[in-house]
């Protein structure tokens, strides 16, 4: 069982999660015990329904949002014990983000966006692993670009780079390639698998696409604020299978 | 559509709010203004109307024209008994009035500051005795008694059976007060104190031996004022005239209505400046709203509004604004009208209190200002609201409707070139005809245009200006300093027109500092060049002078070598005041160096008129030359240049007449008196010694301070100072409404990047970074408004100054420390402006922020 993989092995966990809105009536439980843990190191994906709470999930592993009960960990750092300032200062240390679209800072070049994590902490940039990252990316002639020149694969492997420049515990993507042609989306897919296996980053990707899923090398799916089960090594056929199962 | 403007509005409560706050501010400076000159004006028509109670017929000496310094001059006893001879008089008395400075028990002088200090005769005739009426005590009789008003007597506890001093052009002395006199429910004329003597003591004390200042008459029962009033006109000798006592009521009500006037149309200058600055941030704010509401406008469009329904759209939401605005500010306008009254006291001219009055004026006017103003700065962004293509809605494009960069600066610059134009017309004009145009109004037209000008224009410079102010930004804060940098630019234009709106208030705030230095550093100098006297004695306050006994006693002390009594009076200059000084040409070589060009001190002391060069070289004047000059008292008189001076700042006029001449053309209250007596030491006497027969002069006399050369230089330069904290305090409203406008984009513009704000607190930035980025490009946008202003009012102070080259201002002096100021001052109103946006900026919830729509 996961539960007993010891804590240092784990990059983020989730631990009997709920999150409720509203109250009475309207109340509505986005997460509803979910019990998770990430592997270091590992690729994984959320999949789920629309309303099965896998942005929800995200964002409260994320330190985005806060759990009504339960715990997240980060490493062996509880979210909950956390003020806004630690919780922050987290985020710039520990934790990468990829959104699925306005990922960059209109006003900073794609250099500054990348490197924004560093500069917010006035931190000096390691050239050797931006260089790297940059070509592998091979956003190496659009560094002094500002986002509104860039076309939107681009702009994502920006964020993309800058997710992995401060090289972070783990990494949270929001359907990274939501938004892009698929030549685009496979690129960026691609390249956070590469970030998976050579780097040893950890990421963790919600996503309703079963060929970005096919990516990772595992998916839990959700469905109605439980974990409604997990796959390894998917490909999309057995996701557009198991996702077949939903709502059905 | 009303019901769709109305959400909108309630949509957003704090924007409305922010938006109609400028607007407010501006609306209630003008009703502010109006409510205090109203209340004043109320309050000295009531007083003149309760003084001339009862009485039906004033009997006085024609005034040749009417000022509200001094008076027509006094009439023969004789004339009386001309009036009681006329039929339908029931009874007339003679009455004579002057300057009286009562003192306290402790032998101060009651110095009020700003209404004048009236000495009057007692009436016998109960007729004729108007609304003022014995408290307590009897009427005066003889020379040696007095009664004096309920106010001055309560207030300083002079009892009666006590000795009071009173000052008169006689001099000083002491009186028994033997009664208390109010005047209907008041204790006292405005402010005013009131030394009443019998008749022939006040004769005596005024000096109007064997005159009348004037006669009063009341009819007999069944006789109208205006029937009696044209009897006695045709009884009466060449020069004196009757007029019904309502009318010269009205006539002096008017006349300080009138000298009144200025201070109303100066305030109302300075509230049309905070209303114009509105006017900007009002216009900024519906531009800023109207993009982002593009695309629910493009929207309607989309499904059926017409064009004119969304400009309609725009403008009923202004008009809402507009009327909210200017409701809420007129209420406020008492609270101007307060603080006004505050101020005018705080700088030593005390405002009788009564109840403020509202004229329906006032309404009408904040009105149609509050509403014109915001409709007029929406309408603009509203047509361009209109323009947006229905597909806009569709596509979510930036739809640009805005001028090119190039028309703006085509535009700009003609406006600059007009505005700019118009100034100098207006300060150096012979040149051009303005037309209807008087100077002044041209430079203020000139001032507005130049301002619009730069607000274009300034969109051009605002990125270079921004990074040249913002270079040390990220090298004290890195990313933080960055982008405040590249958020100051990244709208050019709105960023300018805000900067502009602070631009507006400190370009004014620059131009005093440099006009006020100038005068400063001018008369200084030229003081120190023109006083030759060692001590100079002049009058405390405002009103009225003191007793020329002063000037008499000080000459028969063997330490002083010669005195030079100086008296100022307002004549007609061909249809214009003027002041004129009169002056004791006697000993003038000994005391004030007067730059005689052509011409001799002399001749000025045998009558004639010295002129200043400047005057005489714009009129082609020359000694020998001979000028019309109307007198209050005497009417028109042929008076001839006998002279052509270059000092300007002691004698503080460009006419100069013999004392003499000057007695015999001027008569009436606040013309008996000296204004100033300049005095020099005797030679081998030591200043000490001088100082201390001066001063101990002046100490009988209490309403006069004694100032050696430095200490006089140092008073006049105290006077600028003081008009310069009044006109930058009345700037300040200005400026906040700037700050507002600060306030206000700043806010707009952050609900225009929430997603981005979100993005970076997502990826580590902490409140406090996000506050401090806030901060710095307030702080940014503020300084770039100071360094326009800056610039702005450098050019309008060296032009000005130079305009005033004639009026002796001879030397441009720029006070570096309090420009610099300026800038420092920009720092602290970006702090301010930048609170309240900083914290909605650090409390953006991050994930509605990111996910923003």
């Amino acid at each position: 069982m996961l539960e007993a993989k010891p804590a240092t092995d784990l990059a983020a966990r989730i631990s009997d999660g709920t999150k409720i809105y509203g109250e009475g009536d309207t109340e509505v439980r986005a997460l509803d015990g979910v019990s998770e843990a990430f592997e270091k190191g590992r690729y994984t994906a959320i999949m789920g329904p629309s309303g099965s709470g896998k942005s929800t999930l995200l964002h409260c592993i994320a330190g985005l949002d806060e759990l009504t009960s339960g715990q997240v960990y980060i490493g062996d750092t509880d979210l909950g014990s956390l003020n806004d300032k630690n919780l922050t200062l987290l985020r710039r240390k520990k934790v990468g983000f990829v959104f699925q679209s306005f990922n960059l800072v209109p006003t900073l070049s794609a250099k500054e966006n990348i490197l924004l994590p560093l500069l917010i902490a006035g931190d000096k940039e390691d050239n050797a692993w931006f260089d790297q990252v940059v070509g592998i990316l091979g956003l190496g002639d659009r560094l002094s670009h500002r986002p509104s020149e860039l076309s939107g694969g681009q702009q994502q492997r920006v964020a993309a780079a800058r997710a992995l420049v401060s090289r972070p515990d783990i990494i949270f993507a929001d359907e990274p390639s939501g938004n892009l042609d698929s030549k685009s989306a496979a690129e960026l897919l691609d390249f956070m698998r590469r970030a998976v296996r050579e780097f040893g980053q950890t990421i963790v990707m919600v996503t309703h696409d079963p060929v970005a899923a096919s990516y990772a090398d595992r998916i839990v799916f959700l469905e109605d604020g439980r974990i409604a089960g997990e796959m390894h090594d998917p490909t999309s056929e057995m996701v557009i299978d198991r996702m077949k199962q939903f709502g059905g | 559509m009303i019901r769709t403007a109305l959400k909108t509005i309630f949509a957003h409560k704090l924007r409305l709010f922010l938006t109609a706050l400028s607007v407010m501010i501006g609306v209630a400076f003008i009703a502010g203004t109006f409510i205090f000159t109203d209340t004043i004006n109320q309050t000295f028509t009531d007083l003149f109307d309760d003084q001339f109670a009862g009485q039906d017929v004033i009997v006085q000496a024609e005034a040749e024209f009417d000022v509200g310094f001094g008076g027509p001059p006094p009439v023969e006893e004789s004339v009386l008994d001309t009036v009681l001879g006329v039929q339908g008089v029931a009874a007339a008395e003679g009455s004579a009035g002057g300057f009286a400075l009562i003192y306290d028990s402790n032998g101060e002088a009651i110095v009020p500051t700003g209404p004048p200090t009236i000495g009057a005769s007692w009436t016998e005739d109960e007729r004729l005795i108007g609304n003022i009426a014995l408290r307590d005590g009897r009427a005066p009789t003889g020379p040696t008694e007095v009664v004096i008003d309920a106010k001055t007597a309560g207030d300083n506890g002079l009892a009666i059976g006590t000795a009071v001093k009173v000052q008169t052009v006689d001099g000083v002395a002491e009186y028994e007060l033997v009664g208390i006199v109010g005047f209907g429910d008041a204790d006292n004329i405005a402010g005013a104190t009131v030394a009443v003597f019998d008749l022939e003591t006040a004769q005596a004390l005024f000096g109007l031996e064997g005159m009348y200042s004037a006669i009063t008459v009341v009819a007999d029962e069944g006789v109208s004022p205006e029937l009696l009033r044209n009897n006695i006109a045709l009884a009466l000798p060449e020069g004196v005239e009757a007029v019904a006592s309502a009318d010269e009521a009205e006539a002096q009500a008017e006349a300080l209505q009138e000298s009144l006037g200025f201070l109303n149309t100066a305030l109302l200058v300075f509230a049309a400046v905070a209303v114009f600055v509105a006017a900007f941030i009002i216009q900024n704010t519906f531009r800023i709203i109207v993009r982002q509401r593009q695309r629910e406008l493009a929207l309607m469009r989309a499904v059926g509004a017409t064009g004119g329904q969304v400009v309609w759209m725009v403008a009923i939401e202004a008009l809402i604004v507009g009327i909210f605005a200017s409701v809420v500010g007129i209420a406020l306008g008492f609270v101007i009208a307060g603080l006004l009254t505050a101020g005018m006291a705080a700088v030593g001219f005390d405002i009788p209190s009564t109840s403020a009055s509202l004229a329906p004026r006032t309404i009408v006017v904040g009105l149609i200002v509050g509403v014109g103003v915001t409709l007029v700065a929406a309408i603009l962004p509203a047509i361009r609201a209109a323009r947006i293509p229905p597909v806009a809605a569709l596509q979510d494009v930036d739809v640009r409707l805005r001028m090119s960069d190039r028309r703006r600066t085509i535009f700009g610059s003609i406006l600059l070139v007009i505005g700019v134009g118009l100034i100098m017309a207006g300060l150096f004009g012979d040149v051009i005809d303005l037309g209807p145009l008087n100077e002044l109004t041209a430079v203020g037209i000139g001032a507005l245009i130049v301002f619009l000008a730069v607000s274009l224009l300034s969109s051009l410079v605002v990125p270079s200006l921004a990074r040249i102010i913002g270079w040390p930004l990220p090298k004290i804060d890195n990313l933080t300093g960055t982008l405040a940098i590249a958020n100051a630019v990244r709208k050019p234009r709105r960023t300018a027109t805000t900067a502009s709106a602070l631009m507006i208030g400190l370009a004014l705030v620059a131009f005093f500092f440099i006009l006020g230095d100038s005068i400063k550093a001018s008369v200084s100098e030229s003081i120190e060049a023109g006083l030759r006297a060692d001590y100079v004695v002049s009058v405390d306050g405002f009103a009225g002078g003191f007793s020329p006994a002063l000037a008499e006693d000080l000459k028969g002390q063997e330490e002083v070598e010669a005195t030079t009594s100086l008296r100022m009076g307002f004549w007609d200059n061909n249809g214009t005041e003027d002041f004129v000084m009169g002056i004791e040409a006697e000993t003038v070589d000994q005391t004030i160096f007067l730059d005689v060009q052509s011409g001799s001190v002399a001749a000025l002391a045998a009558g004639g008129v010295f002129v200043h060069e400047d005057v005489a070289s714009e009129e082609g004047w020359v000694v020998g030359d001979t000028i019309l000059m109307g007198f209050a008292a005497t009417g028109l008189q042929e008076v001839e240049i006998v002279g052509i001076y270059g000092e300007q700042n002691v004698v503080q006029t460009n006419f100069l007449v013999g004392l003499e001449f000057y007695e015999a053309n001027f008569s009436g209250f606040g013309t008996d008196t000296d204004f100033v007596v300049a005095v020099a030491g005797a030679d081998g006497v030591s200043p000490e010694e001088t100082r201390a027969v001066v001063d101990e002069a002046a100490a009988e006399y209490g309403n006069v301070t004694v100032r050696d050369q430095v200490e006089y230089r140092e008073s006049q330069e105290a006077q600028v100072d003081t008009l310069l904290v009044m006109f930058n305090a009345l700037l300040i409203l200005a400026v906040i409404i700037a700050l507002f406008g600060i306030m206000n984009t700043l806010s707009l513009s952050i609900y225009e990047r929430t997603r981005e704000i979100g993005l970076l607190r997502a990826v580590g930035m902490t409140r406090s970074q996000t506050r401090r980025m806030i901060r710095w490009e307030s702080i940014m946008v503020a300084v770039i408004g100071a360094i326009l202003g800056i610039v702005v009012g450098l050019f309008f102070g060296v032009v000005v100054t130079a305009a005033l080259k004639s009026q002796g201002i001879n030397v441009l002096s720029i006070p570096a420390v309090q420009i610099f100021g300026l800038v420092i001052f920009g720092v602290v109103a970006g702090l301010l402006a930048a609170i309240v946006p900083a914290r909605r900026a650090a409390n953006l919830n991050i994930l509605e922020a990111i996910s923003y729509e």
